[in-house]
């Protein structure tokens, strides 16, 4: 429990119709012909490497907070969202400065680009935090794991940022630094919680 | 011994961890030790003196965190000042023997610099003056730079201190488990850099124990001339019951280090986890031990953000095309301040192959200060490769080298004494390889020997100067042959001659050779093979070149330099010739034109190349511009708006016919005269507001407004108020949009309408953004909402009737 889990993660395979999404063409369009998708994949390649760093906290529920050790809060949202959990993964991912150079190089070649590029980087890192969340899943063997949870969604305020990476250190261990505005940079990243629930004894 | 004495004649001994220390000491987690230890200095001199009993020279006062992005500049006085006084106070109460010095220590901002974050490179630079500023007046020994796991942000911290201290600076960086840093750098290029910036002794600290960062020191002591330093953490932690805890003992960690002081670490010390017993056993362990003696190494080295390059390993191409040179497009894009062009000439080289970019922006009448700064700026942020900086103007050079991440090749110093004394305090300053050009007062020698000369002098003024002859890289410059016959000979032979009297490496700009011949490619590359044969280490050339491209590959493969002829192999598939042969064809070539398919229909389904061809094609034929622009391409663009807020067209196919259109509207441009595009459509001041560095939105807005006949003035990402508030004064642009992305930065963008709404009441404002909606927009007094790029068109379009409507009622 609590010990700090530093990993690089290898999304593999681009999700070619989750990255169109992003780029806001629905998957029930066929993608034209001409679009540069493949060059922007090429560019990125498919060893193309995010980080995370994850930690395990306890969690103890009060009447109209949580408290989940590194801090605590009044979201009633994560409340509701972290029943019956008794402790909860506390996850960082990345993909990185060499994502973000990716970004400006592909706006330098067109916005179109750019923007596919854009697609590209948020489907990596999110396939990141899917492959971090099957490691720790097999980590924790005797838990179920609440879909992940990040800081803006409901009333789980931005400011709670702070303290994630204070928690996960993730300045020093990933090169994360957070703007005044709570803006993570490198752009490309996800921090989140993950409610862990002690699964029943069949 | 003087700090500087024991670094390069013995062993530096430095502190260990303070974080663990503090907090048995009582000071809370997450609590900020700078601060708590303003309340409690003498439990900040406790643990300093621990140190100093236990042997350590030097201690790092109690200052990592103190900065001015933190802290005002009072509390950061009384900071700096009580952690510099708890340190020197423990110097004179520990009775141990050896000499005790105190450093002001630096840690990171804890902010990305721009491109890739948020923080200015020159905040950077003086926020850490600031706090150099401060430890030199409370008499600091030197300036302790550590945990920086950005080179840029090194560089900044580096600048600083130089500028602000005469003491010594000694500089650590943190690398990750792949020895890189967090931003790329590995050692080598972290050497090169720092070397070339003048500090006195480098290396790494944090993040691993003394086993796993033993490859990144070894690589150190490999490339470094100055004393190297290491100061790990106690192996990797690990938390039992809550409480990290570092399980590498401290005789465990002495053992690791004293391996690494036989192979020539001179300083040496703890990070986190470590304690004055760690200090103790390493003394014990290495005392007696002496490091072998610094050695100069003779590499030229050049780095980028990520890269280090060696010359010597092979030759180098550095890539001509960022020159404006003859070029008639290059030029037009750097008087219209077009950087995507610039940028895509600098994507194509590497793509090409060249190793280097050099960057030349000199035309009259441009602020070439200000553009060669720029464009090295926005170039680093996308390629890899050094970067060799090419003007003739002193103050340019200076401006670019200073923001240049990495040590970049200088082009170029020669041999008259002007032009020494003014770019030789440039590359002491910042750094660099000078290319140096076998020229001086008396013009060019027309002999071998004469460049030989010119280039012994510069050398000897060089060294005398302080700068070091691997640093040195000289051009005897390729004349052209069609004026003088022995032009070739002459400059071959004085490669083979400087190459064999001085051991430096040379470089030649190979194209001049066939001025005023015609198929200049054919000559082009068959003295570049010769000057290849001679020895040349590095040419500026044209990767694009595939007959240069040719003669490279071959050579390399000709000389047992391309292992199996790799590269040569996977050069010679992609030549046109291979495709023709092997049938795979040129995805750049357009499909033919097909009759009943033409303009309008290239911009619907947004084909670019046959967009701008079927343009290009109609113009030769005669046809009238701008009939193309109203009858094809403003229809087709109606279409797919159309479409796209019907549903039936996405936001990719909305771009790519607005990236057709554009490169229609680039050949009608260029074929008419003048004034063809119409531009009777207003001014309209863009920008993404302050904090807020999302622009992908703001760009597709820019492209289709453009598209639209709009004249758009795009102030870019995190723009203060007061600059838009500026600029749209300055255009009276009647119309002015804003993008925010995020909740906490649309209190900037209220900021910014109310300034607007106040000081240029004519401006009405349209918003964008994800977090935006209608009623949010008219919260803030927003003028306009638009949810996405067609609607910003069509919300743009009213305006401009709307203000156009007011302007005609006041005129009556």
């Amino acid at each position: 429990m609590m010990d700090l889990h530093l990993e690089a993660l290898y999304p593999g395979r681009f999700d070619r119709s989750e990255i169109l999404r992003y780029a806001m063409m629905p998957a029930s369009q066929t993608p034209p012909e001409t679009l540069p998708l493949e060059e922007c994949l090429a560019m990125v390649g498919s060893g193309f490497a995010c980080h995370a760093v994850w930690r395990v906290f306890p969690v103890r529920r009060e009447e109209d907070a949580l408290d989940l050790t590194f801090t605590r809060v009044a979201s009633v949202s994560l409340r509701r969202w972290m029943e019956g959990s008794e402790s909860a993964a506390l996850f960082a991912v990345t993909a990185g400065v060499e994502m973000e150079r990716l970004i400006l190089r592909a706006k330098a070649v067109s916005p179109l680009h750019g923007l596919l590029m854009h697609a590209i980087g948020a489907e990596r890192v999110e396939a990141a935090c899917d492959e971090l969340c099957s490691r720790i899943a097999a980590r924790m063997p005797e838990y179920d794991l609440c879909p992940r949870f990040s800081p803006g969604y409901g009333d789980l305020p931005l400011a709670i940022q702070q303290e994630i990476f204070r928690a996960l250190d993730c300045q020093r261990l990933l090169g994360l630094t957070l703007t005044r505005e709570m803006l993570m940079q490198p752009g490309k990243s996800v921090t989140g919680i993950i409610g862990l629930r002690r699964r029943e004894k069949p | 011994m003087s700090l500087r004495e024991l670094m390069h004649n013995g062993i530096l001994y430095l502190d260990g961890g303070m974080g663990t220390l503090l907090q048995a000491g009582g000071m809370e987690p997450g609590e900020a030790p700078e601060r708590w230890g303003l309340q409690h200095p003498d439990q900040i001199t406790v643990i300093h003196r621990s140190y100093f009993d236990a042997g350590s020279h030097l201690v790092l006062a109690n200052t990592f965190g103190c900065s001015p992005l933190k802290y005002d500049a009072d509390t950061l006085e009384k900071m700096v000042g009580n952690a510099v006084a708890c340190a020197r106070k423990a110097a004179e109460e520990s009775t141990s023997s050896q000499e005790k010095y105190v450093a002001l220590d630096i840690g990171p901002t804890g902010q990305l610099l721009k491109p890739f974050g948020p923080l200015p490179f020159e905040e950077a630079v003086s926020a850490f003056a600031q706090v150099v500023r401060i430890g030199v007046s409370h008499g600091v020994d030197c300036i302790f730079i550590e945990t920086m796991n950005d080179s840029y942000e090194t560089k900044a911290a580096v600048l600083a201190a130089k500028e602000n201290a005469d003491c010594p600076v000694l500089v650590s960086n943190a690398y990750g488990a792949d020895g890189k840093l967090m931003t790329g750098a590995p050692p080598e290029a972290m050497v090169a850099m720092l070397e070339g910036l003048g500090v006195d002794a480098l290396g790494v600290n944090c993040s691993l124990g003394p086993d796993s960062l033993r490859d990144v020191v070894m690589r150190y002591l490999k490339t470094a001339s100055i004393p190297v330093l290491m100061k790990p953490n106690a192996g990797l932690p690990v938390v039992e019951n809550g409480i990290t805890r570092y399980p590498m003992e401290p005789e465990r960690f002495a053992e690791l280090m004293a391996p690494l002081i036989q192979e020539g670490l001179r300083i040496v010390g703890g990070c986190c986890g470590t304690t004055p017993a760690y200090i103790r056993a390493l003394r014990q362990k290495t005392g007696r031990l002496q490091p072998p003696p610094l050695t100069e190494k003779t590499e030229t080295l050049v780095s980028s953000r990520s890269r280090c390059i060696r010359f010597e390993d092979r030759p180098l191409l550095i890539g001509e095309r960022i020159n404006p040179t003859g070029k008639k497009r290059f030029k037009q894009a750097l008087m219209e301040g077009d950087i995507p062009y610039i940028l895509s000439e600098g994507i194509a080289q590497e793509e090409r192959g060249a190793d280097l970019l050099d960057v030349n922006v000199g035309i009259p009448d441009i602020d070439e200060e200000a553009m060669l700064t720029c464009v090295v700026e926005e170039l680093q942020a996308i390629t890899d490769l050094p970067l060799q900086l090419d003007t003739a103007n002193p103050a340019a050079m200076a401006q670019a080298l200073r923001r240049y991440n990495g040590k970049a090749m200088i082009n170029s110093v020669n041999g008259r004494e002007e032009v020494m004394e003014a770019v030789f305090p440039l590359a002491r300053k910042y750094g660099g390889v000078l290319v140096a050009l076998t020229l001086d007062e008396h013009g060019i020698p027309d002999t071998a020997q004469g460049r030989l000369a010119i280039a012994k002098k510069i050398l000897q003024q060089a060294e005398a100067f302080g700068i070091q002859r691997k640093d040195l890289v000289f051009d005897p410059l390729t004349m052209t042959v069609s004026t003088d016959g022995r032009a070739a000979l002459t400059t071959l032979e004085a490669v083979r001659l400087i190459r064999e009297e001085t051991g430096c490496a040379t470089v030649l700009g190979v194209s001049n050779i066939s001025f005023g011949l015609p198929a200049r490619e054919v000559i082009g590359h068959s003295f570049f093979l010769m000057a290849l044969q001679a020895g040349l280490s590095a040419a500026i050339m044209n990767p694009k070149s595939d007959a240069m491209m040719g003669a490279y590959h071959s050579f390399l493969a000709l000389s047992n330099l391309d292992e199996n002829c790799a590269s040569y192999v996977a050069f010679a598939s992609g030549l046109p010739a291979m495709q023709a042969v092997s049938g795979t064809p040129d995805r750049k070539k357009p499909d033919a034109p097909q009759g009943e398919k033409g303009l309008r229909y290239a911009v619907t389904k947004g084909l670019k190349l046959e967009a701008s061809r079927y343009a290009a094609d109609a113009l030769a034929a005669g046809a009238d511009p701008m009939a193309l622009v109203n009858q094809e391409i403003l229809p087709a663009l109606d279409d797919v708006g159309r479409g796209f807020e019907e549903k039936t067209v996405f936001l990719p196919q909305l771009m790519m016919s607005a990236e057709a259109a554009e490169s229609a509207f680039g050949e009608i441009k260029r074929c008419a005269r003048s004034g063809t595009r119409q531009s009777h459509r207003c001014t309209i001041v863009l920008a993404t507001v302050r904090g807020d560095v999302h622009d992908i939105g703001k760009n597709i807005v820019r492209l289709l407004l453009e598209n639209y006949g709009f004249d758009v003035r795009d102030l870019g990402r995190d723009v203060p108020p007061e600059t838009i508030v500026d600029e749209v004064k300055a255009l009276h642009a009647p119309i002015c949009g804003l993008s925010a992305l995020m909740t906490t930065t649309v209190p900037a963008m209220e900021e910014t309408i109310q300034r607007l709404h106040n000081e240029a009441p004519w401006c009405r404002i349209m918003v964008g953004g994800a977090v935006l909606t209608a009623s949010y927009a008219e919260r803030i007094h927003a003028d306009a909402y638009a949810k996405d790029a067609m609607a910003a068109v069509r919300c743009a379009e009213r305006l401009e009737q709307a203000s156009a409507e007011v302007r005609e009622d006041g005129e009556r």
